[in-house]
């Protein structure tokens, strides 16, 4: 497949074939000797479905197994697609395909005979009647170019010149690969990205030893706060407005005595350095770090020893009373009291804790994270949609406090069937499944897919407020209803947990029933999803949780590009399917303030200037603004311009180009623009003020006056553009349009894709661009106002022959098509209305109308 | 001379072959002999451990079960919501407040702020009926603090209500009451329990209330940057070009180009830097919040304003004081869509919950309500967008899409069918042909008909496909706008018996109304002007150029209307009183809008407009107007 250079030919699988004639003796190989010219690597594939050719070969891998060095290295070069598919097949094509052409040019001139293919390493070569002459046949090989050269030059030559030039080149060439041994040898293993990270054991990580009376940080102070306790100084500028975290490196404490102060490492912290030191937060200069995180594991409070993990913290390099440490806790506390707070000495330093009470939690300064489940990564519970469940409420922790249970109890006598409460199972044979099996009575069910049977799934204090089983339940996408009086739910400082949970005071538990009960279906269903995209999101994995732990931290450091709310918050359907309108104040312009017109010109003088007399009329305009889009002719003279009441001012234009009339120049000063083109001279003075009331009533829409429609075209399966006279509207041109300035912000800066220049290019459609942009932001429909319908000037009507029209149809249309494929999606909506004076055609005296002079079609 | 030419090409070969020889051996000589060093370009990350998959996990399985806990709850020494609040008492509905009468004479704000509690839904008169027992502590600077209350039972289920931070001597233990004060220091605060009211100046209005002073949408060129707030009170801009670090008195070299302005009013900048160390400053927040110009906190050890329940990264930047220079640059370099964004908050949460001080207890009240309610409480969206938690009631629904404000944000549209309530007032004929006409609507989904008049209901009805329900209403002229549970579409045609419209007419009305859930939008139009001769308010039917309500004998409105709120929208008791029965309703929500700046006090919360939408191809005379009847 790789080595098929002819362009021409298609190459398909026998793989992809549908049915294959006799799949028993079909055998398909592959090995990278050939596609790869990595012959020295043996390393192959064999696709079979015969049962016993694949026994066979496999009983045969144990003599000829693959060394894990090669298998990695495959792996690896199998894996970067990228390079396989844009550099290395093109340039192993090209050098074949020349290869081959050199060496059937060749044989064609000799006069042998020989099969042209396409593909392939090798030439079939008919040498039978060369082999009749001479007694040995030599055999030519295309695979690379010099390997061809070679017998064809030699041959040529004296034998003595022959043998010494071969000698002489032989030295030097083993001389350089002597050198190219040395140089890329260990060079390129070094290359390969994950070479240069060691691979070493955990048990051979450097032992310190901490003397008795080792120094011990002082008891966690409560009054920290980002500003009194955080060195912001370290985080010093950055552009990027990302933190950065530096890792201590893994050294294994022992005591005195030598007994060691806990585990190295566990599984999960190590994942979790790993994935910090992974991100874009990671930096191994420590000097240029702003959070440090110690090596020392002390997720689980259990398996450490107290005063010692203290010491150890203590004489850590930058420790400096803790400031700017970051801890990883999730177990905290230990018998018998359970201290909701990690217990280890830790000064200033910032804890990331599970199970954080009001009152050991630091607001604004600790981040509560949750406890990891290590389910998540074992059990995979696929998405269930949302929707009510066979249990209305089920309880599956172990080990709950008797009280509790017999609270639960109560609720299941009372309710029946809905209401399930399960304990561990006692009469299971076997131990170590059980930690996944749950009882009722003699009813055994699986944990955690039982989850997934119930609507509510209670997550009840236990000796510790974090419980892991709360992962589990929104992985099940079951809402946790959530009994742990002063608990702080993980990652309360960002997400909002009455979207997907419900918090019932302890003293409550006996209600619990009614309280769930009264929440409506909708609202259910809706935190069912809730909870699932928490977990997706933030717990489903160690990875998941140390990520939004520092981004939790970095948002407080540079809070102003800090994640929003919708952000940490929304699943990505409603992210997707949600419009953020800028201009979501509905706050009316003072009418005082009036409106810019901006009329695009290039050289229609008189039109112009007809167009300017007329818009000055207009009451409400406070400056006009014409952009001359013509490099070639200068604008006419000052005194040549039509007097008006109001300031004019040309703006001259490096570039002919349709977007200069959306730029967002200095010289506007009001919210309000009129675009108009400059052979728009038919509005009449009421017609555009009456336009600009309607705009401060609508100040984030498009309202003009011609209007147009986009329609699907089943036959042609695409969008049409429409300008026929139609009972619909969903777009205005902006030769004649009132819009906000913000969006000649956002057309010039903000638009997506290359829609502005496409509009350049063609010199076409910059208001269908328009409509699209502010249709898109703002979700809204545009406004036609007024009647009219006619906006060309009568004395043009005989340049708009029919074929110019359709042409340009076929143009407008492709562009609709064009800008709905760039927004992925068709924004604008289409409406079936228009404004017109209250008193428009009403059989009232003309003079006392506000408008009088609205146009008719 | 060839054997000459193949030699010297023979020479160079070689030559060639051995430099080339020399160099790379040479380099790995070299390389050889000095230490690897980690090159500076790649980090060397977290070691991949040969053996991490052999690493224990940090909670071994069967360490899991645990000691079964305590029933005691974890305590420590102050009070949370959970531990210090007994809901219990506001189960039966919801949120009952008792006001603790003053013991001596009032102020005049003491007694007004006394009425608009009293005035507000969740008042009761009975103490033992109350879930929350408020406390007000008003008087503070006349010198008179309250003494113990009668009920105070450990301040349970108490709140303090202080709008001015004036320093009380501490007569009584507050013990587990929750503490509403303004600005609170945040090691006092206790978050989810005390709420965090704003710094209110003297002059704070008690109703009404000026709205914000955003006049446009964006800020004008050439308006200053920054300003500053000033220890001494006042304001100066600062020119970012030119200082540092402006507000640092260090590193201020010339404060020659910032000028100070003396006194209460505002320069129109852009960005307010707020000191976070003095509790004063917090009044100059709210300053700034009104005039729309956006609040930089410099690490503000205060509280900021119902923090709770407001997402104050909408509408405020806290910062770090300690990074000037970074403080700074952002601010510069800010997106105009995200000042934007800023400013049109600060505008929305000025006019929603802080312009007037029955506001900031309304809003006050309305938190605790939230918390007690739990699950059916507001969600973010309705507190963060427009028109806010006030008017948007979560008694009537906690899901955005039930109202008609939130279908951009959720992605959602109006649901595309109608129910008609038809009216039928004293002559009491059944209104056959309005029947056949609505039913004839591609959009009704069902008709309602409202009998309220003294003739007895008809018994034959006219044959519809729609499904028709008969109320037997009582004569109350709002009845009509009563939550029927039978109507379970969001639009409802509200119409009078007596009217008389087509199918097209109201088909075409409900396609507008669909581009405008949040508006009325009806058939006849009528408006309100002001009367010289009385000094009042007066209301013409008659056609004028422009008109500010539509009457609901025929028009289409959202299910969900704001309730009546005394005071919020405006002060009432110097309205005139509304005329007859179109003017109980607004045109359109009253909080989706600022009134217009000139006439506060005495703005019916209406806005007259000047246009009226027609079906895009009606040319005026082949068919009848939509609007004209």
């Amino acid at each position: 497949m790789l080595s098929v250079f002819e362009e021409s030919a298609g190459y398909r699988s026998v793989l992809s074939l549908e049915r294959l004639p006799d799949p028993q003796r079909t055998h398909v190989m592959w090995a990278t000797s050939k596609d790869f010219g990595m012959s020295g690597l043996r390393f192959g594939t064999l696709y079979t479905e015969n049962q016993d050719v694949a026994t066979a070969v496999a009983s045969l891998c144990r003599y000829h197994g693959l060394s894990g060095l090669v298998q990695y290295q495959m792996a690896q070069l199998l894996r970067d697609r990228d390079w396989i598919n844009q550099v290395y097949l093109p340039e192993n094509h090209a050098r074949l395909k020349a290869a081959h052409t050199y060496v059937s040019e060749e044989l064609r001139a000799l006069g042998i005979p020989f099969l042209s293919r396409g593909a392939g390493f090798f030439i079939w070569v008919d040498l039978r009647k060369e082999c009749e002459k001479e007694a040995v046949c030599v055999i030519m090989c295309a695979s690379v170019k010099y390997n061809i050269r070679g017998p064809a030059l030699i041959p040529r030559m004296k034998t003595k010149h022959r043998i010494y030039y071969i000698t002489l080149f032989s030295i030097v060439l083993l001389g350089l690969i002597a050198t190219g041994m040395f140089q890329f040898w260990p060079h390129s293993i070094e290359s390969s990205n994950d070479w240069n990270v060691e691979k070493r054991s955990v048990r051979d990580v450097p032992v310190v030893r901490l003397p008795a009376d080792s120094p011990i940080p002082e008891r966690g102070d409560l009054s920290c706060r980002m500003h009194t306790c955080f060195d912001v100084y370290r985080c010093g500028f950055n552009p990027k407005n990302k933190i950065k975290v530096y890792i201590y490196a893994l050294k294994k404490y022992v005591d005195d005595f030598g007994v060691p102060v806990s585990n190295t490492i566990s599984r999960e912290y190590n994942e979790l350095l790993t994935a910090i030191s992974d991100s874009d937060y990671y930096t191994d200069d420590i000097n240029r770090a702003c959070l440090f995180v110690p090596s020392i594991d002390v997720l689980n409070q259990n398996t450490l020893r107290i005063k010692e993990t203290a010491q150890a913290l203590a004489q850590l390099s930058r420790w400096d009373r803790g400031t700017n440490h970051l801890l990883f806790n999730m177990l905290p506390g230990g018998p018998p009291d359970y201290n909701t707070a990690l217990d280890v000495p830790r000064d200033r330093a910032l804890l990331a804790g599970g199970g954080f009470s009001t009152w050991t939690y630091r607001q604004g300064y600790d981040v509560s994270i949750p406890v990891y489940s290590p389910l998540s990564a074992e059990v995979d519970l696929p998405e269930k949609g949302p929707g009510p469940r066979r249990y209305f409420l089920i309880s599956s922790q172990v080990g709950l406090h008797p009280e509790y249970r017999e609270d639960l109890e109560a609720l299941q006598v009372k309710h029946g069937e809905s209401v399930l409460v399960l304990d561990k199972c006692t009469n299971l044979s076997e131990g170590g499944l059980s930690i996944r099996k749950r009882c009722h009575k003699h009813q055994v069910f699986d944990y955690p897919q039982v989850l997934q049977e119930a609507t509510f799934c209670v997550v009840l204090r236990g000796a510790r407020l974090g419980q892991a089983i709360l992962s589990d339940v929104l992985q099940a996408g079951c809402v946790p209803v959530v009994i742990a009086d002063s608990y702080i739910l993980p990652f309360s400082e960002v997400l909002d947990w009455k979207r997907a949970s419900v918090v019932v005071p302890e003293e409550k538990m006996s209600d619990v029933y009614s309280i769930l009960q009264s929440i409506p279906q909708r609202q259910i269903e809706e935190m069912q999803r809730q909870a699932r995209w928490f977990w997706e999101a933030y717990f489903q994995s160690i990875k998941a949780i140390a990520l939004a732990t520092l981004q939790i931290i970095n948002d407080r450091i540079y809070p102003y590009a800090a994640i929003s709310y919708e952000e940490w918050n929304d699943p990505p359907a409603v992210k997707w399917g949600s419009v953020s309108n800028p201009l979501f104040l509905p706050l009316i312009p003072p009418q005082s303030q009036g409106f810019t017109a901006i009329v695009l010109t290039y050289d229609r003088v008189e039109s112009l200037f007809r167009v300017i007399t007329e818009v000055s009329k207009v009451p409400s305009l406070s400056k006009l603004l014409v952009v001359w889009n013509n490099q070639n002719k200068n604008p006419p003279e000052d005194s040549l311009w039509p007097k008006i009441r109001v300031p004019l001012k040309v703006v001259r234009t490096a570039e002919n180009k349709l977007s200069n009339r959306f730029f967002p120049y200095d010289e506007i000063e009001t919210e309000a623009v009129l675009a108009i083109d400059d052979d728009i001279i038919m509005l009449t003075s009421d017609e555009l003020q009456f336009g600009y009331e309607v705009w401060r009533e609508f100040p984030d829409r498009l309202v003009g006056y011609p209007g147009r429609l986009h329609l699907w075209d089943h036959e042609m399966n695409k969008w049409k553009y429409e300008s026929e006279w139609t009972n619909e509207v969903s777009m205005v041109l902006t030769g004649a349009a009132f819009y906000h300035k913000y969006f000649n912000y956002l057309y010039t800066y903000k638009m997506p894709g290359d829609i502005k220049n496409w509009v350049d290019a063609h010199m076409n459609c910059e208001d269908i661009a328009m409509n699209f942009l502010v249709a898109n932001v703002t979700g809204k429909a545009v406004i036609k106002v007024t009647p009219r319908k006619k906006f060309k000037c009568p004395e043009c009507t005989a340049i708009d022959g029919l074929s110019l029209d359709q042409t340009h149809m076929v143009e407008r249309s492709e562009c609709i098509n064009k800008f709905a494929s760039v927004f992925g999606t068709m924004p604008l909506k289409v409406v079936e209305h228009r404004a017109d004076p209250v008193l428009y055609k009403d059989d009232f005296p003309e003079k006392l109308k506000s408008f009088p002079n609205i146009g008719s079609l | 001379m060839q054997s000459w030419r193949r030699r010297k090409s023979l020479w160079l070969a070689l030559s060639a072959s051995w430099l080339l020889l020399v160099l790379l051996g040479g380099f790995s000589l070299l390389r050889l002999a000095l230490p690897p060093r980690p090159r500076p370009g790649a980090p060397q990350g977290w070691p991949r451990w040969l053996d991490a998959e052999l690493l224990q996990s940090f909670s071994q399985a069967g360490e899991l079960p645990e000691d079964a806990a305590s029933p005691q709850a974890p305590h420590g020494g102050s009070c949370n919501w959970g531990a210090c609040f007994d809901t219990s008492k506001c189960r039966g509905d919801g949120l009952k407040v008792f006001v603790y009468p003053a013991s001596g004479p009032i102020s005049e704000t003491h007694h007004r702020i006394l009425a608009s509690i009293e005035g507000s839904r969740f008042h009761t008169f009975s103490p033992a009926g109350a879930c929350l027992l408020l406390l007000l502590s008003l008087d503070a600077q006349t010198g008179e603090c309250s003494s113990m209350p009668l009920q105070w039972n450990r301040g349970r289920n108490h709140l303090v209500l202080r709008l001015h931070p004036a320093p009380c001597p501490k007569t009584f233990q507050l013990g587990q009451a929750m503490v509403a004060e303004a600005s609170p220091t945040v090691d006092s605060f206790r978050p989810g329990f005390d709420v965090a009211l704003p710094f209110l100046p003297e002059a704070h209005p008690l109703r009404g209330g000026a709205p914000g002073q955003l006049q446009q949408h964006s800020p004008q060129p050439g308006i200053a940057l920054l300003a500053l707030e000033e220890e001494r009170g006042g304001w100066r801009t600062a020119d970012t070009g030119s200082s540092a670090c402006p507000w640092d008195a260090r590193c201020e070299q010339d404060s020659g180009p910032g000028q100070t302005q003396r006194g209460e009013t505002l320069p129109n900048a852009t960005f307010c830097l707020i000191s976070g160390h003095r509790p004063e400053a917090a009044s100059r927040f709210l300053q700034a919040l009104q005039a729309g110009c956006i609040p930089v906190l410099l690490s503000p050890r205060w509280e900021l304003p119902f923090s709770e329940v407001i997402d104050w990264t909408k509408a405020a930047i806290v910062a770090d004081e300690r990074l000037p220079l970074q403080v700074l640059a952002a601010l510069q370099e800010m997106s105009p869509a995200r000042v934007l964004a800023l400013r049109q908050q600060t505008q929305f949460l000025w006019d929603a919950y802080f312009s007037s001080v029955e506001k900031v207890i309304h809003t006050t009240l309305e938190v605790i309500q939230d918390r007690i309610f739990g699950t059916s409480a507001h969600p973010s969206l309705l507190w963060n967008s427009p028109p806010g938690a006030l008017l948007a009631l979560s008694t009537f629904s906690t899901s955005p899409q039930d109202f008609p404000f939130y279908h951009l944000q959720q992605g959602s549209r109006p649901e595309g069918r109608f129910s008609a309530l038809i009216w039928v007032g004293p002559p009491g004929q059944p209104p056959l042909k309005l029947i056949q006409a609505v039913a004839g609507s591609q959009h009704c989904a069902q008709i309602l008909v409202l009998w309220s008049n003294e003739r007895p209901l008809p018994s034959s009805w006219p044959e519809t496909a729609m499904p028709l329900t008969v109320i037997d209403g009582h004569r109350k002229v709002s009845d009509r706008f009563f939550p029927y549970s039978t109507i379970r579409t969001d639009a409802i045609l509200s119409l009078d018996a007596r009217s008389s419209l087509s199918t097209s007419e109201v088909d075409f009305a409900f396609v507008v109304w669909q581009s405008f859930p949040e508006r009325m939008v009806g058939f006849l139009t009528s408006s309100h002007f002001w009367d010289e001769a009385h000094g009042g308010w007066g209301y013409t039917a008659e056609r004028t150029n422009e008109f500010s309500m539509v009457l609901t004998t025929a028009a289409f409105y959202h299910r969900y209307r704001p309730p009546p709120c005394p005071g919020i929208r405006g002060s009432e008791d110097q309205r005139p009183p509304p005329r007859t029965e179109q003017g109980s309703l607004d045109p359109r929500n009253p909080g989706s809008r600022p009134r217009s700046a000139t006439s506060q006090l005495w703005d019916p919360g209406l806005t007259s407009l000047e246009f009226v939408f027609s079906s895009v191809k009606w040319d005026g005379f082949t068919s009848q107007g939509w609007c004209e009847h």
